[in-house]
């Protein structure tokens, strides 16, 4: 288990692996003049390869932005993004969409399901969009990992909460990317089904070494990551090491209080 | 992707019908029109030609310009799922080739109902030509194969072209959005709108003024191409003016809260109002503009016959009549109608070029016709009309044109320039140069100026053959002769532009009322009765018509304006026409069609419990 560095100013040992996903000083703002809104504020972090890290904080710390700027869908106002060593700062359009279809896939609490697709087809998707052949087989195996190979055709209007999640995420693994983000991927659930999708991602991680940065509200979510990193009005303001789910809760609220 | 597009298409069925009916539509009427212009054409039925013209240009720029705001607006309401595919590693080229997909499956199913409808449309329309009496009760239509070729290539031209811009504003999401809850308020009015809206009201004052110098020949075509040049532009500006209604609402309805919600809804959802009142918008601008442009050359045509005619009475009669002898007769001046081919041979550069045009030609003697008429030739001198002569508004001084005549070719020197004119004739012809056995048969009319002191009532029963009578009565038949025609152009542009405004204001607010389920409920979980909910969007739906009929309105106004002003200055009267009647039947009918539309979608929407709406995320 590898925990998030505060990487701060120190240079990195040359012969350590590049992490994952890194933030270096990165800030984002909202609005001008006198409606500035500082979201993040010189936020230094970095996600170990293989790593599970949740993000956690009170509303409006600053944690969906943070995932935004990470995954590239937001730039950072200033500072640096880089991604598996790559800055990805200031990439254009093309070279986001070839980021987005190979190295970082997405689970949100929503699940964000296309409603006209079977869920065969959702989690090909991303596939057929990078213009790359699928197999039936690759896609049981996929549809399968996620226990949901008799569910191939239907439609996500005809599957419960978890299962449709458990498709989402079938769809972000379908690329293996470097990355998964995760925003809040047990929020719409009932708490068996974000039981069984935390197990599902523990499982990624152990078996296969995926990374996981995941923003979460729920304390029990948090647990089950490697490492906790809870922000407070856009800065990193703590960080726990498999912490339970009883310590995150106290830190949270001591951080809100 | 095309089996994306074919999924969408499926499973968003409701979104797209409206864009479909339009394409079957359009592809029946293009199909049928041309059909019936290829026949039409053989047989040389001037007025059939000019209309279905029309038809055609008409049909094809509202299929297009439906189907236009109606992707425009599904774009806007899929935004959620387009970031998604954004996110899922779709390129901005693939998302505007998953539009055009859906495109061309609109373009290939709206074919294949539109080929067999077609075919009903062609019986109709063809009916309706000979009841008007454009073509004879003859007139047939043979059906040609390749037809079939050109309806599925309009048919996908058309949904393509519609969905171009839509596509492009499809392929601007950005992934992000897929991840905020509310989504961020795109904005409405874009560079591209301000763009478009300017160029094109631009482009329409532009038009009109060019009207008001051409005169009443291209008077028609003009007023259309306004009317849609100012339809495009107002159409793309009305964002701006939505809120502004939105204000206006509140304080009619004395600050009760349906008003208060129903504004606010207004200003809220601004690109769906909007594209509720653009189709009213085009059928206001092209019925208003086209009926006002008809009424107002119908006017100024009178006006001008009645202050040319200078007699008492006119005779009717196939071929001269004999008015020579009856007495208390000062001057006679039989006039002759023949339709008469002019062919103008131009050498360019070495090279010879003709033209030939049919011309409405009236043969008279020169000399009893300056003496009944108060109309002189703007250039050279109608006294010298006689031998191979003619007068003409379109040839210039001292030109030769061969005229068929008959069944002889005769060439003729242009000895005079007639000045614009709104009614009348094209060219004037000596009376001797029309063979006896062709005067024998052409429609006469005889201007008789009368002695002083004689009795009107003696010298018409003297003249006895024919019909007789007042220069007035008679300048009245022409007008309202003129006037009929008018209203069988208008019955038939009317219908069409109806059907398909009909099949758009129905499509966008059966759209937007299903889109707003969420939104209904929360509006009763906050304590408003069903009732209520429904009386807010009508109200809400009924501004929006009034938009579309005011911009549509003004579009209009823009059409007339320049031949209104042509007319002005050649009459000296003020003979802009407005046809009132025909105002008030488009403001009933689309409060009524917009109303009951918004009632009963409404009502649909509000069917389940609240609780179960407002609950769901999805």
């Amino acid at each position: 288990m590898t925990a998030p560095q505060d990487t701060g100013t120190a240079p990195r040992r040359a012969d350590l692996p590049a992490p994952a996903v890194e933030l270096r000083g990165a800030s984002r703002d909202y609005g001008s003049g006198q409606a500035r809104v500082r979201a993040l504020d010189g936020v230094s972090i970095a996600f170990a390869a293989g790593s599970w890290t949740a993000v956690m904080g009170p509303s409006g710390s600053g944690k969906s932005t943070l995932l935004h700027c990470a995954a590239g869908l937001e730039q950072v106002s200033a500072g640096q993004v880089l991604l598996s060593g790559d800055d990805i700062t200031t990439a254009g359009e093309r070279e986001l969409t070839e980021l987005r279809r190979g190295r970082i896939g997405f689970v949100f609490q929503s699940f964000n399901l296309i409603g006209s697709l079977t869920a065969e087809q959702n989690v090909t998707l991303p596939l057929r969009l990078a213009g790359r052949r699928v197999s039936g087989k690759q896609v049981r195996q996929v549809l399968a990992s996620v226990g949901l190979d008799d569910r191939r055709r239907h439609r996500p209007r005809e599957l419960s909460g978890g299962q449709q999640q458990r498709v989402a995420i079938a769809r972000a693994m379908v690329t293996r990317p470097a990355v998964l983000f995760a925003d809040e991927p047990t929020g719409a659930l009932d708490s068996g089904s974000a039981r069984q999708v935390l197990r599902l991602l523990r499982g990624m991680v152990t078996s296969a070494g995926q990374t996981i940065v995941m923003v979460t509200h729920d304390p029990a979510a948090a647990a089950a990551a490697d490492s906790v990193v809870f922000l407070s009005d856009g800065r990193i303001a703590d960080r726990a090491l498999a912490p339970s789910a009883r310590e995150v809760a106290e830190r949270l609220a001591r951080l809100e209080a | 992707m095309l089996r994306l597009s074919w999924s969408t298409f499926r499973e968003r069925g409701q979104l797209f019908v409206g864009a479909l009916l339009t394409v079957c539509l359009g592809v029946a009427l293009v199909q049928s029109s041309l059909l019936i212009l290829l026949a039409a054409a053989t047989g040389g039925y001037v007025e059939a030609i000019t209309l279905l013209g029309m038809t055609l240009a008409i049909a094809t720029f509202l299929a297009v310009f439906i189907v236009a705001s109606t992707f425009a607006f599904t774009v806007a309401q899929r935004r959620r799922d387009l970031a998604l595919l954004r996110l899922a590693g779709a390129g901005r080229s693939q998302v505007r080739r998953l539009l055009l997909g859906e495109a061309v499956l609109l373009g290939l199913l709206g074919t294949g109902i539109g080929v067999p409808l077609g075919l009903l449309v062609q019986r109709a329309q063809t009916a309706l030509l000979t009841g008007l009496g454009f073509v004879p009760a003859e007139f047939a239509v043979p059906w040609r194969a390749w037809i079939v070729a050109v309806s599925a290539g309009i048919g996908t031209g058309v949904a393509v072209a519609g969905v171009l811009a839509a596509s492009r504003r499809a392929a601007r999401v950005r992934p992000l959005e897929a991840l905020r809850e509310t989504g961020a308020a795109a904005r409405v009015m874009t560079a591209s709108r301000w763009f478009f809206g300017v160029l094109f009201l631009g482009g329409a004052v532009a038009l009109a003024i060019v009207s008001s110098f051409a005169g009443p020949v291209a008077a028609i075509p003009l007023s259309i191409n306004i009317a849609i040049t100012a339809s495009i532009g107002l159409s793309a500006l009305s964002p701006l003016v939505v809120p502004l209604v939105g204000r206006l609402v509140g304080p009619l309805l004395r600050g009760g809260p349906l008003g208060t919600l129903a504004a606010a809804n207004l200003r809220d959802g601004v690109r769906r109002s909007a594209s509720t009142a653009a189709p009213l918008l085009v059928l206001v601008a092209l019925l208003l503009g086209l009926s006002g442009t008809l009424t107002t050359l119908g006017a100024a045509a009178e006006h001008e016959l009645r202050q040319d005619v200078r007699a008492d009475l006119v005779v009717t009669t196939d071929g001269p009549p004999s008015v020579a002898g009856v007495p208390g007769v000062a001057v006679a001046s039989t006039e002759l109608s023949l339709r008469v081919p002019l062919t103008v041979t131009t050498v360019d550069d070495g090279e010879v070029e003709t033209d030939t045009d049919a011309a409405e030609a009236v043969a008279v003697d020169p000399a009893d016709y300056q003496r009944t008429h108060h109309r002189t030739a703007a250039e050279g001198s109608l006294a010298d009309l006689r031998g191979h002569s003619i007068a003409s508004g379109e040839h210039p001084l001292g030109s030769v044109v061969d005229a068929r005549i008959g069944d002889r070719t005769v060439p003729l020197r242009v000895v005079a320039v007639l000045p614009d004119s709104f009614a009348g004739a094209d060219v004037l012809l000596p009376r001797a140069l029309v063979p006896p056995a062709v005067a024998e048969h052409a429609p006469a009319h005889t201007l008789v100026r009368l002695d002083p002191g004689a009795d009107p009532a003696r010298v018409a029963a003297d003249l006895g053959e024919g019909r007789v009578q007042t220069a007035e009565a008679w300048v009245a038949r022409a007008a309202a002769q003129q006037q009929d025609t008018s209203a069988g152009i208008m019955t038939v542009i009317m219908g069409l532009a109806g059907l398909y405004t009909l099949i758009a204001v129905v499509n966008a607010v059966v759209i937007g009322a299903a889109e707003r389920r969420r939104e209904f409920a929360v509006a009763r979980v906050s304590g408003l009765g069903r009732g209520q909910v429904v009386r807010a969007a009508l109200v809400e739906s009924w501004a929006v018509a009034a938009i579309g009929l005011f911009l549509g309105g003004l579009a209009a106004a823009g059409a007339v304006a320049g031949i209104g002003a042509a007319a002005v200055r050649s009459t000296g009267a003020w003979l802009v026409g407005v046809p009132w009647p025909l105002l008030a039947a488009v403001v009933a009918g689309a409060c009524v069609v917009v109303g009951v539309t918004s009632v009963l979608t409404s009502l649909v929407a509000t069917r389940p419990r609240p609780v179960s709406l407002v609950g769901a995320g999805e």
